[in-house]
């Protein structure tokens, strides 16, 4: 299955929103005359470093980069420059600038760039705190952002907590509005299919909103890029994030966290800088060196580019194989420096010099993601982990559901992490269709005695009924209904949608042919969405397929890939969405290449790319999952886009982040 | 037949041959424009209107037939002499009027106020802050896009557009005394892009940007007028002594030299340097305008009575008391073709077309010998009738044309078949009645857009209307612009047979009806009610904005509309809809602002499920900005969970123990007063009670150790860190801890700091219900394997042989196995073992079982 060399359809062209985002970025910057000192939302600096280099922000005057951060500023420069998200707080250290500046009687032009878009809220603000006169406001448009050749993100880490906790759909507006970008980019996308609420609202917005857009020659093109775009919101499908992500990339995500592709390894791992040909490297804007000494200690950033052909090739493997995949490309490079020796004409010495820097840029992509699983192995050998895995996979099974909630109370006394319990809680209930009234509040109990009181609004939001998550039942008769309404019927899907592969032996096989291998056992619902979508076959009958896989690589020359089928919607599938709480949408855009019955027509054999969104952002186990969907086929690739990714801590904290205000920006959920 | 376009020529000896400039009459103003020497004059480029002023330093002869004005008035006259407006300045004095590009009349004042009024007498006020107001404004150069405005102070302030932006402070010259004379480079024509202005001062010029002022050490200044080209480039300079310099605008090279004073003709000063295109000035006096060329050769022009210049991109348009002319170089084509005894092809071919249509034989010939250059000829052609004013040359030129193209066998008519168009659009806009004198060049220039915005500025709809169509243009902005003056124009009806107010909604129905029935028919699917709609609540019909509005389709037009006509409810619905989020923002903001508290929430909450996402994100913006407002929201909606969340928010932001303590329990009673909240009611009682509980220990001990604000566990961990051994196990009993996890937390505590004497007391206290596995596991994890040991005969019998292992104790592990004859579990853990000598004697004890 080491197939990524297979994927023989060449996603869009996704540099071209970078080199677009890098364009604005110039023009915001050549907006303000002569040189200029850059603050910077630390939001932001990751995302940044994604469109680009130092070097060009210093090749347009930026004289000097602070963080925007409480606390004074100081600026040589006339010229000052803000560049943030219209979030209150910066607002008032903006505004706290200014004032004192006016105290010093030090004159500095003033310039806000807002990301992605201006705010009145920002503008009202600064009325308020009488700064708006002296500062010039303006907005610098950051959509999708590429993470990886097939992933686009708009790198909002709290847009899960904005929509479903505090209700604020911003994120829904922008989202649709960077996805009306992309479709001006590369064509309309003549199906959109969602599913959920916040999913049907993001489709309203694409659809209401086009016609009046002025429409650029690319949405009238004949033939679009795309053939649909798949909404998938996220509260439709909450088991996945809670899960321990078990590929390689989504465990490194668990246990170290990755943060805009950069994870934090220790020094010394990272230390002997790689050489600078393996473009591996491209590092984000260094903070400013009195923030940096602080923060950096002896641990390093390293960049997780789709530049690594080792990091590509392991990062969607589970983790249990990739010692052996390590293995195997140790031997191969071993074999490759034996055949120095065997080299005996110079023209053979010469070849092999030629291909030395390969060979030494992968000696250290293998020395470090070596030395990566070196670090998270000891951490699954723990009680603790080996303990939550096995809550889950029996809560998924629901499997003595009464057992697990006492498990998850030892794992209290026993000290474990907050996220974990979290986790582990509402995965019960939703799998359970919540836990028993008095079982609920003894729990509830231990947790609060055990982390603190504090965290009592948390346990609130995750009842609250615009997540529902963590349950009592039966629900007391005085709960509103659109928590009723919100319950997950989650034992007939599992049935009918496979989401669970029985734990036997003959089944491991299988597994390996599903996407069930990210979860070791576990189909993420949402993906098993999208393949409801794009690969009805995968979703019911797995082993057929492959069979006849087998079969047809006889005949076919395509290494027994099917052809992929023409977007219908979601049919067949009509009775399982019935099933999940939300919306259902499918609404096709009018009529570029629509035969009348809704399929499209178009040339048999020209590759098509299906987009799908996750609104509330995607786990790497989701990307890996649909990465092996797209193998399975052939005339269609992925696009994978979302608001940001994410795993179950990184909610728990988002979610918990309201207790810790200011605290939680910099490192949170690592 | 007019006359020959030849006679308007007049040749200039230059340095390289002969340059012809011709005089082209626009129209003949004879008695309709006031003395020109009386007034202030402002020109607009592209053939607009003048704006005039009294001026009044100067006298004037009572009995002239011009009233004299108690007020300021200012005129405005289209090129042809047309009146189009008359308004008078009710405000303190004008400093300076110009014109925008789009035709928009600005007028400053000495405070700093101005306003851009349009061509019907509407105006924007805006003001350039007050800091101009303060020191007053001395003077001001406006350019299409922006002014600069000389303060009181001596300070420059720039504003960008015609928004009403902020204005900008510019690089400080240091100036003592306002400059003699002084000019601006608009952004457009400069290089960097921003705009720079020239300060004539003492003998040199400053040049000021918004980075720095630099001295440009020039020495035969000062200079009374200073004059930038059209395309930014050069400058025209006149020294007080009389001579015209001119140099490249970065000072580096001197291009001509020119002595006014030379001028025979000319008596008294010099009233105005302005350039003719980009190639020559014109210096003019009374009565008098030299043409200065590019090698300081002239031509001069009378005129009667006072003139006034307006530079154009082409040439140069000359007001005299009678006429109206504009003066520009021969343009290449038309010289080539009419130039006496030129034999280019194209002359050529216009002769032919003469010659042939005098049924000449000549004209084959003619068209023979220059077949080779018959394509460009006609384009030259083409050209030329672009250039010409007069419809019997563009006709004659564009049948030479027509004729040369017909011996072509391949010929792309595009531009022939565009040329007629424009004519036909030109010389109708060019009618002394509509008083726009443009040039093809300047219409080219403009864009056809342009135009159409200038006609219906004019309110001439119609013509707007016929021209957009003719040039098959979206008639969007026309439609928009007829809408707003329609709308201006009629009253509401109040006919006899009805009362007034019937009447009224009649005629705002008919109205209504027609300007949707028009863009129905016309096909104006871009045109925005909402600006139509705002344009008839502002002249007071707020009836009929209501129901124009009702076919706007973009909320983000609508809702400040609806917002201005106090629809509150509407506005926050319609914002709602869109899902614009900062859209509800705009309206929660205004209307949080502008309602009292008590109708504001009413408002939200009155509004249910479908206003619900703006009430959450009027909670998002109030927790973070205005926690006063939330409190009272949540507590007139009687949130209870809400109000209690809200004071545990606080909580954790408060520093000062007592504070807090208030805080959680007022969350407390707020959970209490909820009959489904009492799980969360008692968790905060015991909240509460474990913070009081805190400070005692604090209290206890002597503040050198800090508990306040930690968890029971922490709480416990911390006592028994500290040797409160008793005060954990109250805690326990106190907050009912379960056995479980009291014991978890006490083993890592004790382990935490190596008390093992106190973790083996406390092992025996009771029989450990977490088992003793527990404490070897946790022991061996932190390093102290050897005191793990100790617990490992506790475990059950089967497990002990691994948790020797655990614990490296391999003697042990054989023991075990060997008085529990467990050869199998030996053998496996052997292969575990780190050393072959332990291998060696694990394996001696293998041996000796059977």
């Amino acid at each position: 299955m080491s197939a990524e060399d297979q994927n023989d359809e060449p996603p869009l062209d996704v540099n071209l929103l970078k080199e677009i985002s890098k364009k604005a970025l110039v023009d915001a910057l050549n907006s303000v005359n002569g040189s200029k000192t850059l603050v910077l939302d630390p939001l932001l600096a990751a995302p940044l470093g994604l469109v680009t280099e130092v070097a060009l922000l210093k090749h347009h005057g930026v004289d000097k980069m602070f963080w925007l951060e409480p606390g004074p500023l100081t600026s040589s420069t006339t010229n000052i420059l803000y560049l943030c998200r219209p979030m209150v707080s910066y607002v008032k250290i903006i505004a706290g600038h200014i004032k004192k500046h006016a105290k010093e009687s030090s004159k500095h032009n003033y310039t806000l760039v807002l990301v992605p878009r201006l705010s009145s809220l920002v503008s009202r603000l600064l009325e308020e705190e009488g700064v708006l006169g002296d500062i010039t406001i303006s907005s610098y448009n950051l959509q999708f952002l590429p993470v990886a050749n097939d992933v686009l993100s708009l790198e909002y880490e709290s847009a899960f907590k904005d929509i479903w906790v505090d209700g604020d759909e911003s994120v829904v507006y922008d989202s649709a509005q960077a996805l009306i970008t992309l479709q001006k980019l590369f064509g309309l996308f003549p199906r959109l299919l969602g599913k959920g609420d916040c999913a049907a609202r993001l489709i309203n917005h694409l659809t209401t909103y086009l016609p009046q857009s002025h429409t650029p020659d690319t949405l009238s093109e004949p033939f679009s890029n795309f053939d649909s775009l798949i909404v998938i919101d996220r509260r439709v499908d909450m088991i996945t994030p809670l899960l321990t992500q078990l590929t390689y990339e989504g465990l490194m995500d668990e246990l170290l966290g990755i943060k805009n592709s950069h994870v934090e390894l220790p020094a010394s791992l990272v230390a002997p800088p790689p050489n600078p040909q393996t473009g591996a490297t491209a590092a984000p804007p260094p903070p400013p060196p009195a923030a940096a000494s602080l923060r950096k200690e002896n641990k390093k950033k390293y960049h997780l580019s789709s530049a690594d052909s080792l990091f590509m090739e392991l990062r969607d493997v589970n983790f249990s194989n990739v010692g052996k995949r390590l293995n195997g490309v140790a031997r191969r490079l071993e074999e490759d420096y034996k055949t120095s020796l065997q080299s005996k004409t110079t023209a053979q010495l010469r070849e092999f010099v030629g291909r030395l820097g390969g060979l030494q840029s992968d000696h250290q992509s293998l020395r470090i993601h070596t030395g990566i699983s070196e670090l998270m192995l000891p951490i699954t050998r723990t009680e603790q982990f080996n303990k939550s895995l096995e809550i889950q996979q029996n809560l998924l099974a629901s499997y003595n559901v009464s057992e697990q909630i006492s498990s998850i109370e030892d794992m209290i006394a026993k000290g474990a992490d907050m996220e974990t319990i979290v986790r582990l809680l509402c995965l019960a209930s939703i799998t359970a269709g919540g836990i028993k009234t008095k079982a609920l509040d003894n729990i509830k109990r231990e947790f609060l005695q055990a982390y603190g009181y504090n965290f009592l609004p948390l346990l609130l939001a995750l009842a609250a009924p615009s997540l529902a998550i963590l349950l009592p039942n039966p629900l007391p008769t005085s709960t509103p209904p659109a928590i009723s309404a919100s319950k997950l019927p989650f034992s007939p899907l599992r049935k009918s949608l496979r989401l669970l592969i029985d734990d036997n032996p003959e089944a491991l096989e299988e597994l390996e042919n599903d996407i069930s291998f990210v979860y070791s056992g576990y189909a993420p619902l949402s993906v098993r969405l999208v393949q409801c979508v794009a690969q009805k076959g995968g979703v019911l009958s797995n082993p057929a397929e492959k069979e006849k896989s087998l079969e047809s690589s006889n005949k076919a020359p395509d290494g027994g890939k099917v052809q992929a089928h023409p977007i219908v919607g979601w049919k067949g599938f009509e009775d399982i969405l019935a099933m999940i709480p939300g919306k259902t949408v499918d609404v096709v855009q009018n009529g570029v290449g629509v035969t009348p019955s809704g399929g499209i027509a178009r040339p048999k054999d020209k590759a098509t790319t299906t987009v799908v969104f996750f609104l509330g952002g995607c786990t790497y186990t989701e990307i890996a999952a649909l990465r092996w969907v797209a193998r399975q086929n052939r005339g269609r690739s992925f696009l994978i886009a979302t608001t940001g990714i994410i795993n179950g801590s990184s909610i728990v904290d988002g979610i918990a982040g309201i207790q810790k205000a200011s605290a939680g920006t910099k490192d949170a959920g690592i | 037949m007019s006359e020959h376009p030849t006679t308007s020529w007049q040749a200039m000896q230059s340095g390289t041959g002969t340059v012809f400039y011709r005089r082209q009459q626009l129209y003949s103003l004879l008695g309709k424009l006031p003395d020109l020497g009386d007034y202030i004059i402002s020109g607009c480029r592209y053939g607009g209107p003048l704006a005039m002023m009294r001026d009044n330093t100067k006298l004037i002869a009572i009995g002239r037939a011009t009233p004299a004005f108690a007020k300021s008035q200012i005129q405005v006259y289209s090129s042809a002499g047309e009146g189009i407006l008359l308004f008078s300045w009710d405000q303190s004095r004008i400093i300076r009027f110009g014109w925008t590009l789009n035709e928009q009349l600005v007028v400053l004042n000495e405070e700093g106020v101005y306003r851009v009024y349009d061509l019907q007498g509407d105006y924007q006020q805006f003001s350039l802050g007050s800091e101009a107001s303060e020191m007053g404004v001395i003077d001001a150069r406006i350019h299409e896009n922006g002014m600069v405005a000389l303060t009181g102070s001596l300070a420059l302030l720039e504003v960008k557009g015609w928004e009403g932006a902020r204005p900008m402070t510019l690089a400080n010259p240091g100036l003592s005394d306002p400059p003699v004379s002084w000019a601006i480079i608009p952004p457009d024509s400069n290089i960097s892009r921003h705009v720079e202005v020239l300060l004539s001062v003492d003998n040199t010029i400053y040049t000021v940007d918004n980075l720095e002022s630099v001295d440009q050490r020039l020495s035969q200044g000062p200079f009374t007028h200073v004059s930038p080209s059209p395309n930014g480039k050069a400058l025209a300079l006149l020294t007080a002594t009389g001579t015209l310099l001119v140099v490249s605008s970065d000072f580096q090279r001197r291009m001509a030299e020119f002595d006014t004073l030379n001028v025979p003709s000319a008596q008294g000063t010099v009233k105005q340097v302005e350039w003719c295109a980009n190639d020559a000035i014109i210096v003019t006096w009374d009565s008098l305008a030299v043409l200065v060329g590019p090698f300081a050769d002239t031509l001069e022009y009378y005129y009667v009575g006072n003139t006034f210049a307006v530079t154009e991109p082409d040439g140069v348009r000359v007001f005299g008391a009678d006429v109206c002319d504009l003066i520009q170089k021969v343009p290449d084509s038309t010289l080539s073709i009419f130039r006496p005894g030129s034999t280019s092809p194209e002359a050529i071919l216009y002769d032919a077309w003469e010659s042939f249509s005098q049924r000449s034989p000549k004209a084959d010939e003619s068209i023979r010998s220059i077949r080779p250059d018959l394509a460009t000829a006609v384009d030259k052609c083409i050209d030329a009738a672009g250039q010409e004013w007069e419809p019997y040359w563009q006709r004659r030129l564009l049948n030479a044309a027509n004729f040369g193209k017909g011996s072509l066998d391949f010929y792309n008519p595009t531009d022939f078949v565009n040329m007629g168009q424009t004519l036909k659009v030109l010389n109708a806009v060019r009618f002394f009645e509509i008083g726009i004198p443009l040039s093809y060049a300047q219409f080219s220039y403009t864009s056809p857009t342009h135009l159409i915005s200038r006609l219906t500025s004019r309110n001439m709809h119609l013509l707007a209307l016929r021209i957009s169509t003719f040039l098959s243009l979206k008639p969007d902005v026309v439609l928009k612009h007829w809408a707003s003056a329609k709308i201006l124009r009629s009253r509401p009806v109040a006919s006899g047979t009805t009362t007034g107010k019937d009447a009224e909604l009649d005629g705002d129905d008919e109205v209504c009806r027609l300007i949707v029935d028009k863009f129905k028919q016309l096909g104006g699917v871009d045109v925005s009610y909402a600006d139509i709609a705002k344009r008839a609540w502002e002249v007071g019909r707020t009836g009929l904005a209501t129901k124009l509005l009702d076919h706007e389709q973009r909320a983000s037009d609508q809702v400040p509309l609806l917002l201005s006509m106090k629809e509150d409810r509407l506005a926050l619905q319609k914002a709602v809809d869109s899902g614009d989020t900062d859209l509800v923002y705009q309206v929660l903001l205004h209307l949080h602002k502008h309602l009292t508290l008590g109708s504001f929430f009413r408002l939200i909450e009155d509004g249910g499920e479908r206003l619900a996402p703006a009430s959450r994100l009027l909670q998002v913006y109030a927790r973070e900005q205005d926690r006063d407002m939330l409190r009272d929201f949540y507590y007139s909606d009687d949130r209870r969970v809400e109000s209690a969340v809200l004071a545990l928010e606080e909580a954790t932001r408060m520093t000062d123990p007592s504070a807090r303590i208030t805080a959680v329990k007022s969350a407390q009673k707020f959970f209490s007063e909820d009959k489904d909240r009492s799980f969360e009611a008692k968790m905060m009682d015991e909240s509460s009670r474990l913070l009081v509980l805190q400070q005692q220990l604090e209290a206890e001990a002597d503040g050198k150790v800090p508990f306040f604000g930690q968890s029971v566990n922490e709480t416990i961990r911390t006592c028994v860190v500290n040797g409160m051994l008793k005060r954990a196990d109250k805690i326990k009993s106190d907050f009912k801890v379960p056995d479980k996890r009291f014991w978890y937390t006490k083993l890592y505590a004790l382990t935490e700091i190596r008390d093992f004497e106190g973790l083996d007391t406390f092992s025996k206290s009771k029989r450990s219900p977490i088992g003793y596995e527990a404490f070897v596991h946790h022991l061996v994890e932190k390093g102290h394997s050897k005191e793990a040991v100790a617990y490992v005969a506790r475990c059950d019998p089967p497990k002990r042989a691994d948790l020797y292992a655990e614990c490296d104790e391999w003697r042990m592990v054989g023991k075990e196995c060997k008085d529990r004859g467990d050869k199998a579990k030996l053998e496996q853990l052997r292969k575990k073992c780190p050393n072959s000598l332990i291998a060696r004697e694990l394996e001696q004890i293998a041996l000796t079982m059977k």
